[in-house]
């Protein structure tokens, strides 16, 4: 009985301490570079394929640069934190995406490929399930994209495996696999059964991407 | 020639164009109508005596000469300007009689009364005086259409008399009736020229109506014979 | 003596009289019966569109159409309960419907398709009587997740009543939302564009998905239309932190009809003025001919021109008045007739189901009708007027 008490005592700071710092070492695994750029393969089960370069800096910033089909190749999509710009060779100007719109296609992975645990998320609690750790996350903010997210954490890697995303209702809607340390990501769509995206990362390499770059003004223009 | 005739005619000329050809319808014509005369205006067809009349009657122009119609110079003032002239001062008789159809006789005669303005119990009193003179009191309320050329005739007369005129013109008034009739009528114009002293010119070719005249002025191709120039009442 | 005169030349030649009445009396009859169906349309579509969609007036928080919105209902109304009560007080108000619009995603499980939602309280919307259902039921008073599909969306979806099917949609603080719901019926307001995308909601089921107790307007019904004005005033006396849109400034169809008939009628109007005024005038004409003899010895025993023209000029008056009064008679009867019959005309734009032929006979419409008659035979007997006045006396006394 005293132990038992005892190890819920320690337990409990140690709990929220641990998954705080599971988050930061899982975050920094995913992202283990300030500004960089990355070049993306996506493939959906349909057996569409495009191609981008993503260009990061921090948690919250990046420009993506479609590069294939063809059709997409000149269009530019730059992503804050609270709002989305697409920039169209056709267009003069970069187009505002709302959240909704958000919803469809591609931006909606997205979304969820660049979420950010350890800066919008608490954890609720730790546990394990099948030698993973096992973290409930609640978002920090209503304007956030998916209100609760449950990681499955890999315990000597420190890498996420896989991760199930849900909405304000509570209902999932996406759930993600990583693997190969994060450059191979699968996102299944589950409100349509048996859509899936696969995201490919490679030529992760540092670069000095300029403030001014994530700007809509800049989008395009170089 | 009197101090003060009705009707004065200086120099007057008047032609009309026929096609491009321009004809002389009067020439040079010098007449004075005193008052009280009842003259008749004669010659045949053509000779421009009806367009004398009308000009004696204000309803045409003259191109050359000068008219002047009860010590008024109306030469150079428009013809329908001088509708308060025809009628207050003259009156009208016509060859083909010239009724308003869709009046009956009484409202024929009282035309010319509303057009003056006149008020309701005065008009009464003179139409009816006048429907007696000319011996049609039983068919007042006849139109036109009802009535026999003689009667038409009638009724003419008596809406020239109503507005007691100083001059009537009339260009043939007997032309259209038979010889009977035509006889009763200018008895009527007769009488009432008499009782009235109003000053009647007539154009005719009537021999009979010719007669029944004061003086006869012939005109022939538009000039008149020298006697009727130089007449003098 | 003139009206005499008038009158009795008028009656002189009955068949050409007759002729010209009846083309006035065409065209007063014409005025009559197009003006009132266009009254009858326009009376028809506004109070449709009024009753049957937008309400007599819109009530909005203060702010909602002139700042953007970064969020959905950032502008929404907070307390409706005390506004709507506040509101209902006033007798010439019918009754308050609350409505929410919302966009999303709609799922069945294997596409999505894009859905425009109005989101309202079930009763109320019934009570509204705007759609056709044609299959399942209308929206059931207390299940927040039951809704109802336009027809085109439901086979879009391949759904029918029974079937679940998911809305997803940003909440008012942005982040993503979704939410099973059943489908409870199908229904069609007639236009394809709508049915096509159309999702009807229960309030309670838009604020779940938008996770807000907010509503986005208060529609107001009142028991007239004629009060909107006079109601919208006393709203704003009684009520801050709001703004209110007439149902003038939401129904542009409505003024697009409105202007496309006016638009039809009018070159439609003109065309028949025209040919009364050309005919008329041409009767008229033919009579002062035929009377120049008349006309020549009226001016020789005094007549002045102008009494002359207001001779003929009270002929046309004379027409005109009889015709008008015919016109409104056999106008007013012949629209009585038709409103007692049967006819069916087809949809008019945008709809899909035909409708009766009514006439609607209102008092402007009667006496517009009389007045164009008249004014119209006056006008025409001007010129022919003018020309008898200008005759030269011995001309139209020769004159056969």
């Amino acid at each position: 009985m005293k132990r038992l008490l005892f190890a819920l005592f320690i337990a409990t700071p140690l709990f929220a301490q641990d998954a705080a710092s599971i988050l930061t070492r899982v975050d920094a695994a995913r992202n283990p570079l300030t500004s960089f750029s990355v070049e993306v393969q996506l493939t959906t089960n349909a057996g569409e394929s495009s191609k981008f370069r993503v260009y990061g800096k921090g948690s919250d910033r990046s420009v993506v640069e479609f590069l294939a089909p063809a059709s997409e190749k000149g269009k530019f999509l730059l992503m804050l934190r609270d709002a989305m710009w697409i920039y169209l060779p056709s267009a003069s100007r970069p187009i505002r995406i709302s959240p909704l719109q958000r919803l469809m296609g591609q931006a909606s992975n997205g979304d969820v490929a660049r979420t950010n645990f350890m800066t919008d998320y608490n954890a609720t609690s730790v546990a394990t399930d099948n030698g993973e750790w096992l973290l409930d996350l609640a978002a920090k903010d209503p304007s956030i994209a998916y209100a609760r997210v449950k990681l499955w954490v890999d315990k000597t890697a420190n890498e996420p495996v896989r991760a199930d995303f849900y909405v304000v209702s509570g209902k999932l809607i996406k759930r993600a696999h990583y693997h190969d340390h994060g450059r191979r990501v699968e996102i299944e769509d589950l409100l349509r059964t048996g859509n899936t995206t696969v995201m490919q990362y490679s030529s992760l390499a540092a670069r000095e991407n300029p403030d001014k770059m994530f700007t809509k003004d800049a989008l395009g223009k170089w | 020639m009197t101090s003060n005739p009705l009707v004065t005619l200086e120099g007057v000329g008047k032609d009309y164009r026929l096609g491009r050809v321009r004809v002389r319808a009067l020439d040079g014509i010098d007449l004075a109508i005193a008052r009280g005369e009842l003259v008749a205006i004669a010659g045949p067809s053509g000779s421009g005596k009806t367009t004398l009349l009308n000009i004696i009657g204000c309803i045409d122009k003259p191109d050359a000469g000068r008219v002047v119609i009860d010590g008024a110079d109306v030469t150079a003032t428009p013809l329908h300007r001088l509708s308060p002239l025809r009628l207050h001062t003259l009156g009208f008789i016509f060859q083909t009689f010239n009724l308003i159809p869709v009046l009956n006789a009484y409202e024929n005669i009282e035309y010319p009364l509303l057009l003056q303005k006149l008020p309701g119990r005065e008009r009464d009193a003179r139409v009816r005086r006048w429907l007696e003179e000319v011996g049609l009191a039983a068919q007042s309320k006849q139109r036109p259409d009802q009535l026999s050329g003689g009667q038409r005739q009638r009724v003419a007369i008596a809406r020239a008399m109503v507005t007691e005129p100083k001059l009537v013109l009339a260009d043939e008034p007997t032309a259209n009736l038979d010889s009977d009739t035509a006889t009763h009528i200018l008895d009527l114009l007769a009488t009432i020229n008499q009782r009235t002293g109003t000053t009647f010119v007539f154009s005719t070719h009537d021999a009979a109506l010719m007669q029944r005249a004061q003086r006869v002025v012939r005109i022939k191709d538009g000039r008149l014979d020298a006697p009727a120039a130089a007449q003098a009442a | 003596m003139t009206f005499k005169l008038a009158f009795r030349n008028v009656l002189r030649n009955r068949r050409r009289s007759a002729i010209t009445l009846l083309v006035i009396v065409f065209g007063a009859v014409g005025l009559i019966l197009f003006g009132g169906y266009k009254a009858r349309t326009f009376y028809a579509l506004r109070e449709s569109t009024i009753r049957g969609r937008i309400g007599h007036l819109q009530v909005f928080e203060s702010g909602y159409s002139k700042k953007e919105a970064q969020k959905p209902l950032e502008y929404g109304l907070d307390d409706v309960t005390s506004l709507r009560k506040s509101i209902e007080r006033d007798p010439r108000v019918k009754m308050t419907a609350a409505q929410i619009t919302l966009m999303g995603l709609i799922s069945n499980g294997e596409k999505s398709e894009t859905f425009i939602a109005t989101a309202v309280e079930p009763a109320k919307d019934h009570a509204m009587n705007n759609q056709r259902v044609t299959a399942g039921t209308d929206l059931p008073a207390n299940e927040s997740d039951a809704v109802m599909l336009g027809a085109g969306l439901a086979k879009s979806m391949h759904a029918k009543p029974g079937d679940y099917l998911t809305l997803m949609s940003t909440t008012t603080s942005g982040s993503l939302n979704a939410m099973d719901v059943r489908v409870a019926g199908i229904f069609t307001i007639g236009v394809k564009e709508f049915d096509d995308r159309a999702v009807k909601m229960p309030i309670a089921g838009a604020q779940q998905l938008l996770n807000t107790t907010k509503v986005e307007k208060l529609l107001v019904f009142l028991d007239k239309t004629e009060d909107t004005s006079a109601a919208h005033s006393a709203i704003l006396g009684k009520v801050s932190g709001i703004e209110i849109k007439e149902w003038s400034e939401l129904a542009p169809f409505y003024h697009q009809v409105v202007a496309l008939y006016n638009g039809i009628f009018g070159f439609l109007g003109i065309v028949v003025f025209a040919i009364v005024v050309f005919s008329v005038a041409n009767t008229i004409l033919m009579s002062v001919f035929e009377r120049t003899r008349e006309i020549g010895t009226l001016m020789a025993i005094g007549t002045s021109r102008s009494r002359l023209r207001a001779m003929f000029v009270t002929e046309g008056v004379a027409i005109g008045i009889i015709g008008g009064i015919l016109g409104l008679t056999l106008g007013a009867l012949l629209a009585a007739l038709i409103n007692r019959g049967n006819v069916m005309l087809p949809p008019p734009p945008g709809y899909t189901v035909g409708y009766r032929l009514q006439i609607m006979l209102q008092p402007a419409v009667l006496v517009t009708a009389f007045l164009v008659s008249f004014v119209t035979a006056t006008i025409s007997s001007i010129v022919p007027a003018l020309k008898a006045s200008r005759m030269k006396i011995v001309d139209a006394l020769g004159h056969i």
